[in-house]
Protein backbone atom coordinates (compact mmCIF):
# COMPACT_ATOMS: atom_id res chain seq x y z
CA UNK A 1 0.00 0.00 0.00
CA UNK A 2 2.79 2.38 1.05
CA UNK A 3 5.46 1.38 -1.90
CA UNK A 4 2.77 2.30 -4.53
CA UNK A 5 2.82 5.64 -3.51
CA UNK A 6 1.27 8.58 -5.51
CA UNK A 7 -1.28 8.50 -8.47
CA UNK A 8 -1.32 11.54 -10.95
CA UNK A 9 -4.62 12.06 -11.38
CA UNK A 10 -7.49 14.98 -12.20
CA UNK A 11 -10.33 13.55 -10.52
CA UNK A 12 -11.77 15.45 -7.53
CA UNK A 13 -10.23 12.99 -5.01
CA UNK A 14 -7.02 14.15 -6.19
CA UNK A 15 -7.30 18.12 -5.87
CA UNK A 16 -8.88 17.25 -1.86
CA UNK A 17 -6.34 19.03 0.38
CA UNK A 18 -4.12 16.95 1.82
CA UNK A 19 -5.75 18.09 5.14
CA UNK A 20 -9.34 17.50 4.40
CA UNK A 21 -8.94 14.16 3.15
CA UNK A 22 -6.78 12.91 6.38
CA UNK A 23 -10.12 15.04 8.12
CA UNK A 24 -12.32 12.82 5.86
CA UNK A 25 -10.33 9.64 6.84
CA UNK A 26 -10.26 9.82 10.38
CA UNK A 27 -13.97 10.76 10.54
CA UNK A 28 -14.53 7.98 8.21
CA UNK A 29 -12.46 5.46 10.42
CA UNK A 30 -14.85 6.63 14.00
CA UNK A 31 -17.86 6.70 11.99
CA UNK A 32 -17.25 2.52 11.00
CA UNK A 33 -16.67 2.13 14.36
CA UNK A 34 -19.62 3.27 15.42
CA UNK A 35 -21.48 1.55 12.49
CA UNK A 36 -23.54 -1.76 13.60
CA UNK A 37 -25.02 -3.29 11.51
CA UNK A 38 -23.68 -5.60 8.51
CA UNK A 39 -25.69 -4.12 6.07
CA UNK A 40 -24.19 -0.76 6.73
CA UNK A 41 -20.75 -1.56 6.88
CA UNK A 42 -21.12 -3.50 3.60
CA UNK A 43 -22.23 0.04 2.22
CA UNK A 44 -19.48 1.44 3.44
CA UNK A 45 -17.08 -0.48 2.66
CA UNK A 46 -18.92 -0.44 -1.58
CA UNK A 47 -18.82 3.33 -1.68
CA UNK A 48 -14.91 3.64 0.01
CA UNK A 49 -14.06 0.98 -2.96
CA UNK A 50 -16.60 2.70 -5.87
CA UNK A 51 -14.70 5.67 -4.57
CA UNK A 52 -11.69 3.95 -5.32
CA UNK A 53 -12.27 2.52 -8.90
CA UNK A 54 -14.28 5.13 -10.31
CA UNK A 55 -14.65 7.85 -8.42
CA UNK A 56 -10.27 8.55 -8.32
CA UNK A 57 -9.72 6.40 -11.00
CA UNK A 58 -7.16 4.41 -9.51
CA UNK A 59 -9.39 1.06 -11.09
CA UNK A 60 -10.02 -2.34 -10.36
CA UNK A 61 -6.31 -4.25 -10.53
CA UNK A 62 -4.95 -1.26 -8.29
CA UNK A 63 -7.61 -2.10 -5.26
CA UNK A 64 -6.69 -6.24 -5.77
CA UNK A 65 -3.04 -5.13 -5.12
CA UNK A 66 -4.46 -3.16 -1.90
CA UNK A 67 -6.72 -5.74 -1.08
CA UNK A 68 -4.50 -9.35 -1.57
CA UNK A 69 -1.77 -8.26 1.69
CA UNK A 70 -4.94 -8.00 3.91
CA UNK A 71 -6.10 -11.12 2.88
CA UNK A 72 -3.83 -13.42 5.21
CA UNK A 73 -4.77 -10.85 8.47
CA UNK A 74 -8.99 -10.95 7.14
CA UNK A 75 -8.28 -14.68 7.33
CA UNK A 76 -6.72 -14.96 10.87
CA UNK A 77 -9.30 -12.60 12.41
CA UNK A 78 -12.27 -14.20 10.64
CA UNK A 79 -10.66 -17.78 12.43
CA UNK A 80 -10.87 -16.09 15.57
CA UNK A 81 -13.88 -14.22 15.88
CA UNK A 82 -15.78 -17.67 14.63
CA UNK A 83 -14.00 -18.95 17.12
CA UNK A 84 -14.91 -16.51 19.75
CA UNK A 85 -17.51 -15.08 18.76
CA UNK A 86 -20.27 -15.46 15.74
CA UNK A 87 -20.32 -15.14 12.13
CA UNK A 88 -22.04 -11.71 12.54
CA UNK A 89 -18.78 -10.49 14.51
CA UNK A 90 -16.40 -11.93 12.22
CA UNK A 91 -18.34 -10.48 8.92
CA UNK A 92 -18.11 -7.00 10.81
CA UNK A 93 -14.51 -6.84 11.89
CA UNK A 94 -13.79 -7.93 8.03
CA UNK A 95 -16.03 -5.62 6.29
CA UNK A 96 -13.95 -2.47 9.08
CA UNK A 97 -10.91 -3.41 8.01
CA UNK A 98 -11.56 -3.18 4.58
CA UNK A 99 -12.70 -0.19 4.32
CA UNK A 100 -10.40 1.16 6.34
CA UNK A 101 -7.68 0.02 4.60
CA UNK A 102 -9.11 1.05 1.20
CA UNK A 103 -10.06 4.61 2.66
CA UNK A 104 -6.48 4.65 3.92
CA UNK A 105 -4.75 3.91 0.33
CA UNK A 106 -7.11 6.17 -1.42
CA UNK A 107 -5.22 8.98 0.75
CA UNK A 108 -2.27 7.74 0.08
CA UNK A 109 -2.45 7.29 -3.57
CA UNK A 110 -4.48 10.75 -4.59
CA UNK A 111 -2.16 12.68 -2.08
CA UNK A 112 1.61 13.82 -2.95
CA UNK A 113 3.71 12.89 0.08
CA UNK A 114 4.72 16.65 -0.21
CA UNK A 115 1.39 17.82 -0.04
CA UNK A 116 0.93 14.94 3.08
CA UNK A 117 4.34 16.47 4.36
CA UNK A 118 3.15 19.57 4.59
CA UNK A 119 -0.53 18.85 6.34
CA UNK A 120 0.76 17.00 9.10
CA UNK A 121 3.56 20.12 9.50
CA UNK A 122 -0.01 21.90 10.54
CA UNK A 123 -1.12 19.25 12.90
CA UNK A 124 2.40 19.25 14.50
CA UNK A 125 2.62 22.73 14.50
CA UNK A 126 0.88 22.94 18.15
CA UNK A 127 3.72 20.71 19.29
CA UNK A 128 6.53 23.29 18.58
CA UNK A 129 5.94 25.03 21.74
CA UNK A 130 7.39 21.68 23.60
CA UNK A 131 10.18 21.48 21.41
CA UNK A 132 8.76 19.21 18.64
CA UNK A 133 10.24 20.24 15.10
CA UNK A 134 7.10 19.56 12.80
CA UNK A 135 8.76 20.20 9.75
CA UNK A 136 11.12 16.88 11.17
CA UNK A 137 8.41 15.00 11.99
CA UNK A 138 6.88 15.44 8.57
CA UNK A 139 10.25 14.28 6.85
CA UNK A 140 11.13 11.64 9.17
CA UNK A 141 7.58 10.51 7.79
CA UNK A 142 8.50 10.73 4.31
CA UNK A 143 12.03 9.25 4.64
CA UNK A 144 10.29 5.73 6.04
CA UNK A 145 8.34 6.06 2.97
CA UNK A 146 10.74 6.54 0.92
CA UNK A 147 13.47 3.83 2.48
CA UNK A 148 11.01 1.21 2.27
CA UNK A 149 11.91 -0.05 -1.38
CA UNK A 150 15.45 0.59 -0.49
CA UNK A 151 15.25 -1.84 2.80
CA UNK A 152 13.61 -4.36 0.52
CA UNK A 153 16.03 -3.90 -2.09
CA UNK A 154 18.89 -4.71 -0.06
CA UNK A 155 16.91 -7.72 1.59
CA UNK A 156 16.55 -8.55 -2.10
CA UNK A 157 20.27 -8.22 -3.51
CA UNK A 158 21.53 -10.33 -0.01
CA UNK A 159 19.16 -12.88 -0.83
CA UNK A 160 20.31 -13.72 -4.57
CA UNK A 161 23.84 -13.26 -2.95
CA UNK A 162 22.94 -15.88 -0.67
CA UNK A 163 21.05 -18.57 -3.29
CA UNK A 164 23.99 -17.87 -5.57
CA UNK A 165 25.78 -19.66 -2.72
CA UNK A 166 23.67 -22.27 -2.62
CA UNK A 167 22.19 -20.98 0.73
CA UNK A 168 18.63 -20.98 -0.14
CA UNK A 169 16.55 -19.98 3.07
CA UNK A 170 18.54 -18.59 5.95
CA UNK A 171 18.02 -16.15 8.41
CA UNK A 172 21.00 -16.42 10.14
CA UNK A 173 22.95 -15.54 7.23
CA UNK A 174 21.32 -12.98 5.23
CA UNK A 175 21.40 -11.12 9.15
CA UNK A 176 24.59 -9.74 8.98
CA UNK A 177 24.96 -8.81 5.58
CA UNK A 178 22.19 -7.17 5.59
CA UNK A 179 22.49 -5.13 8.78
CA UNK A 180 26.21 -4.02 7.73
CA UNK A 181 24.13 -2.58 4.58
CA UNK A 182 21.48 -0.83 6.60
CA UNK A 183 23.74 0.57 8.49
CA UNK A 184 25.95 1.99 6.09
CA UNK A 185 23.49 3.09 4.03
CA UNK A 186 22.08 4.76 6.89
CA UNK A 187 25.42 6.15 7.69
CA UNK A 188 25.77 7.83 3.84
CA UNK A 189 22.31 9.14 4.20
CA UNK A 190 23.43 10.84 7.15
CA UNK A 191 26.02 12.38 5.31
CA UNK A 192 24.23 13.61 1.83
CA UNK A 193 21.33 14.84 4.39
CA UNK A 194 24.10 16.94 5.90
CA UNK A 195 25.43 17.99 2.57
CA UNK A 196 22.15 19.23 1.56
CA UNK A 197 21.42 21.27 4.27
CA UNK A 198 19.24 19.41 6.84
CA UNK A 199 21.01 21.17 9.80
CA UNK A 200 19.21 24.75 7.86
CA UNK A 201 15.66 23.62 7.95
CA UNK A 202 14.84 25.17 11.10
CA UNK A 203 16.63 28.26 11.29
CA UNK A 204 14.28 31.05 10.49
CA UNK A 205 14.39 33.35 7.33
CA UNK B 1 35.87 31.05 -4.89
CA UNK B 2 38.82 29.83 -2.89
CA UNK B 3 39.03 26.72 -0.38
CA UNK B 4 42.43 27.01 1.89
CA UNK B 5 43.35 24.09 3.77
CA UNK B 6 46.33 25.05 6.23
CA UNK B 7 48.21 22.56 7.71
CA UNK B 8 45.30 19.91 7.94
CA UNK B 9 45.35 16.18 9.44
CA UNK B 10 42.60 14.13 9.87
CA UNK B 11 43.02 10.88 11.48
CA UNK B 12 40.70 7.64 12.18
CA UNK B 13 41.52 6.24 15.52
CA UNK B 14 45.34 5.45 15.08
CA UNK B 15 45.41 5.75 11.49
CA UNK B 16 46.74 8.76 9.22
CA UNK B 17 43.64 9.56 6.90
CA UNK B 18 45.30 12.65 5.46
CA UNK B 19 48.65 14.23 6.72
CA UNK B 20 49.91 17.75 7.09
CA UNK B 21 47.99 19.46 4.07
CA UNK B 22 48.38 22.77 3.11
CA UNK B 23 47.04 24.01 -0.23
CA UNK B 24 44.67 26.06 -2.02
CA UNK B 25 41.91 25.54 -4.22
CA UNK B 26 40.85 28.17 -6.69
CA UNK B 27 40.30 26.73 -10.08
CA UNK B 28 37.00 26.28 -11.49
CA UNK B 29 38.15 22.40 -12.50
CA UNK B 30 39.85 20.56 -10.55
CA UNK B 31 40.55 16.85 -10.67
CA UNK B 32 41.34 14.73 -7.74
CA UNK B 33 42.69 10.85 -8.14
CA UNK B 34 44.66 8.13 -6.33
CA UNK B 35 44.20 4.55 -5.06
CA UNK B 36 41.69 3.55 -2.70
CA UNK B 37 41.74 4.09 0.42
CA UNK B 38 44.25 7.20 -0.65
CA UNK B 39 42.28 9.32 1.29
CA UNK B 40 40.23 11.14 -1.66
CA UNK B 41 36.95 10.48 0.10
CA UNK B 42 38.31 12.35 3.17
CA UNK B 43 39.94 14.99 1.19
CA UNK B 44 36.49 15.81 -0.57
CA UNK B 45 34.35 15.38 2.76
CA UNK B 46 36.85 18.06 4.42
CA UNK B 47 35.63 20.74 2.09
CA UNK B 48 32.02 21.19 2.54
CA UNK B 49 32.67 20.27 6.42
CA UNK B 50 31.49 16.87 6.40
CA UNK B 51 34.68 15.63 7.99
CA UNK B 52 36.71 18.15 10.22
CA UNK B 53 40.46 17.81 10.31
CA UNK B 54 41.65 17.34 13.57
CA UNK B 55 44.33 19.73 13.12
CA UNK B 56 44.64 22.71 10.82
CA UNK B 57 41.89 24.26 9.68
CA UNK B 58 39.85 24.13 5.92
CA UNK B 59 38.26 27.57 4.93
CA UNK B 60 35.76 28.22 2.10
CA UNK B 61 35.58 31.74 0.94
CA UNK B 62 36.77 32.87 4.61
CA UNK B 63 34.55 30.63 6.76
CA UNK B 64 36.12 27.91 8.84
CA UNK B 65 34.58 24.49 8.50
CA UNK B 66 34.48 23.37 12.04
CA UNK B 67 32.43 27.10 12.95
CA UNK B 68 30.62 27.33 10.06
CA UNK B 69 29.75 23.95 9.04
CA UNK B 70 26.07 25.19 7.69
CA UNK B 71 27.02 28.10 5.87
CA UNK B 72 29.93 26.16 4.21
CA UNK B 73 27.60 23.84 2.55
CA UNK B 74 25.02 26.24 1.44
CA UNK B 75 27.49 27.09 -0.72
CA UNK B 76 29.44 24.02 -1.62
CA UNK B 77 27.29 21.07 -3.14
CA UNK B 78 28.45 17.27 -2.61
CA UNK B 79 27.15 15.00 -5.14
CA UNK B 80 27.97 11.28 -4.13
CA UNK B 81 28.86 7.85 -5.76
CA UNK B 82 25.78 6.16 -4.64
CA UNK B 83 22.35 8.68 -5.52
CA UNK B 84 20.28 5.79 -4.01
CA UNK B 85 21.86 7.47 -0.76
CA UNK B 86 21.62 11.08 -1.63
CA UNK B 87 17.58 11.04 -2.94
CA UNK B 88 15.99 10.83 0.05
CA UNK B 89 12.51 11.66 -0.89
CA UNK B 90 9.58 9.68 -2.72
CA UNK B 91 9.58 11.38 -6.27
CA UNK B 92 11.68 13.14 -8.04
CA UNK B 93 10.23 16.68 -7.99
CA UNK B 94 10.14 16.45 -3.91
CA UNK B 95 13.31 15.25 -4.00
CA UNK B 96 14.17 18.07 -5.95
CA UNK B 97 12.12 20.33 -3.53
CA UNK B 98 13.70 19.09 0.05
CA UNK B 99 16.93 21.21 -1.23
CA UNK B 100 14.98 24.49 -1.08
CA UNK B 101 13.41 24.16 2.01
CA UNK B 102 16.41 26.46 4.19
CA UNK B 103 14.90 29.40 1.29
CA UNK B 104 11.35 28.74 2.64
CA UNK B 105 9.88 29.78 -0.19
CA UNK B 106 6.13 30.44 -1.11
CA UNK B 107 4.75 27.04 -3.51
CA UNK B 108 4.58 28.69 -6.38
CA UNK B 109 8.05 30.06 -6.13
CA UNK B 110 9.43 26.25 -5.09
CA UNK B 111 7.66 24.59 -7.70
CA UNK B 112 9.32 27.07 -10.38
CA UNK B 113 12.63 26.29 -9.07
CA UNK B 114 12.03 22.88 -9.21
CA UNK B 115 10.43 23.14 -12.72
CA UNK B 116 13.58 24.90 -13.73
CA UNK B 117 16.15 22.59 -12.78
CA UNK B 118 14.11 19.49 -14.21
CA UNK B 119 14.45 21.03 -17.25
CA UNK B 120 17.78 22.31 -16.82
CA UNK B 121 19.01 18.98 -16.38
CA UNK B 122 16.39 17.22 -18.75
CA UNK B 123 14.89 14.92 -16.06
CA UNK B 124 11.13 17.13 -16.26
CA UNK B 125 9.67 13.82 -17.53
CA UNK B 126 10.73 12.35 -14.50
CA UNK B 127 9.33 14.61 -12.06
CA UNK B 128 6.40 12.37 -10.45
CA UNK B 129 8.34 9.19 -11.03
CA UNK B 130 9.57 7.03 -8.11
CA UNK B 131 13.13 7.78 -7.74
CA UNK B 132 13.59 4.05 -6.43
CA UNK B 133 12.36 3.23 -9.81
CA UNK B 134 14.50 5.22 -11.81
CA UNK B 135 17.74 3.88 -14.01
CA UNK B 136 21.16 4.45 -12.23
CA UNK B 137 21.85 7.24 -14.77
CA UNK B 138 18.79 8.77 -14.13
CA UNK B 139 19.22 8.29 -10.71
CA UNK B 140 22.47 10.55 -10.86
CA UNK B 141 20.99 13.20 -12.31
CA UNK B 142 18.13 13.36 -10.42
CA UNK B 143 20.92 13.75 -7.36
CA UNK B 144 22.70 16.06 -9.11
CA UNK B 145 19.86 18.19 -9.64
CA UNK B 146 18.74 17.97 -6.17
CA UNK B 147 21.88 19.66 -5.45
CA UNK B 148 22.37 21.88 -8.08
CA UNK B 149 18.67 23.27 -7.42
CA UNK B 150 20.31 25.75 -4.42
CA UNK B 151 22.71 27.26 -7.06
CA UNK B 152 26.31 26.08 -5.10
CA UNK B 153 29.26 28.25 -5.91
CA UNK B 154 31.48 25.07 -5.48
CA UNK B 155 30.10 21.67 -6.94
CA UNK B 156 32.06 18.29 -5.22
CA UNK B 157 32.02 15.18 -7.16
CA UNK B 158 32.83 12.19 -5.46
CA UNK B 159 33.00 9.40 -8.30
CA UNK B 160 29.88 10.00 -9.44
CA UNK B 161 30.25 7.99 -12.59
CA UNK B 162 31.41 4.64 -11.19
CA UNK B 163 28.77 3.13 -10.89
CA UNK B 164 27.31 4.23 -14.08
CA UNK B 165 27.71 2.45 -17.54
CA UNK B 166 29.59 4.56 -20.28
CA UNK B 167 26.84 5.89 -22.05
CA UNK B 168 24.76 7.05 -18.94
CA UNK B 169 28.36 8.13 -17.13
CA UNK B 170 28.70 10.31 -20.30
CA UNK B 171 25.11 12.01 -19.74
CA UNK B 172 25.94 12.46 -16.14
CA UNK B 173 29.36 14.12 -17.39
CA UNK B 174 28.08 15.84 -19.98
CA UNK B 175 25.44 17.81 -17.74
CA UNK B 176 28.71 18.71 -14.60
CA UNK B 177 31.02 19.88 -17.57
CA UNK B 178 28.11 22.52 -18.71
CA UNK B 179 27.98 23.59 -15.02
CA UNK B 180 28.60 27.16 -14.32
CA UNK B 181 30.10 26.58 -10.95
CA UNK B 182 33.61 25.37 -9.77
CA UNK B 183 33.60 22.08 -9.94
CA UNK B 184 36.18 19.19 -7.81
CA UNK B 185 36.02 15.78 -9.12
CA UNK B 186 37.13 12.39 -7.47
CA UNK B 187 37.49 9.83 -10.18
CA UNK B 188 39.18 6.99 -11.18
CA UNK B 189 38.70 7.64 -14.96
CA UNK B 190 41.50 9.70 -15.79
CA UNK B 191 40.04 10.63 -19.49
CA UNK B 192 37.19 12.86 -17.56
CA UNK B 193 39.95 14.86 -16.18
CA UNK B 194 42.30 16.01 -19.72
CA UNK B 195 39.98 19.08 -20.25
CA UNK B 196 40.97 19.90 -16.17
CA UNK B 197 42.70 22.95 -15.05
CA UNK B 198 44.55 21.00 -12.19
CA UNK B 199 44.69 17.46 -10.96
CA UNK B 200 45.71 16.39 -7.52
CA UNK B 201 47.13 12.93 -7.15
CA UNK B 202 46.33 12.06 -3.52
CA UNK B 203 49.04 8.59 -1.86
CA UNK B 204 48.66 7.70 1.46
CA UNK B 205 47.36 10.87 2.70
CA UNK B 206 49.62 12.94 1.10
CA UNK B 207 50.01 15.28 -2.23
CA UNK B 208 51.74 13.04 -4.42
CA UNK B 209 51.74 15.68 -7.43
CA UNK B 210 49.92 18.63 -8.25
CA UNK B 211 49.51 20.22 -11.45
CA UNK B 212 48.30 20.08 -14.91
CA UNK B 213 46.47 16.62 -15.64
CA UNK B 214 48.75 15.57 -18.76
CA UNK B 215 51.64 15.89 -16.18
CA UNK B 216 50.00 14.13 -12.96
CA UNK B 217 48.11 11.63 -15.13
CA UNK B 218 51.30 10.63 -16.53
CA UNK B 219 53.09 10.44 -13.25
CA UNK B 220 50.29 8.38 -11.89
CA UNK B 221 50.43 5.91 -14.76
CA UNK B 222 53.97 5.45 -14.38
CA UNK B 223 53.63 4.70 -10.63
CA UNK B 224 51.85 1.49 -11.38
CA UNK B 225 53.94 0.25 -14.10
Amino acid sequence: MIVGLFVPGESLIHRLSASRKLLALALLSASLVMLGGVGSLSAAAFLVGALFIWGAGLGGARLWCTTRPLLIWLLLIVAAQLWLGSIETAMKVSLRLIALVWAASLVTLTTKLSDMSDAIVGLVQPLERFGVSPQRVAFLIALTIRLIPAMLEIVKEVREAQRARGIERSVITSFVPVITRVLKQADELSAALTARGFERWDVPG
Amino acid sequence: MTIRLDAVTVRFQERMILENLSLSLSEKRIGLIGDNGSGKSTFARLLNGLILPDQGTVTVAGLDTKKDGAKVRSRVGFLFQNPDNQIVMPTVAEDLALGLKPLKLQAAAQQEKVEDALGRFGISHLADRSAHLLSGGEKQLVALAGVMICNPDVLICDEPTTLLDRRNASSVLEKINALECQVIFVTHHLEHLENFDRVLWIERGHIQEDGVPQDVIKAYGASFQ
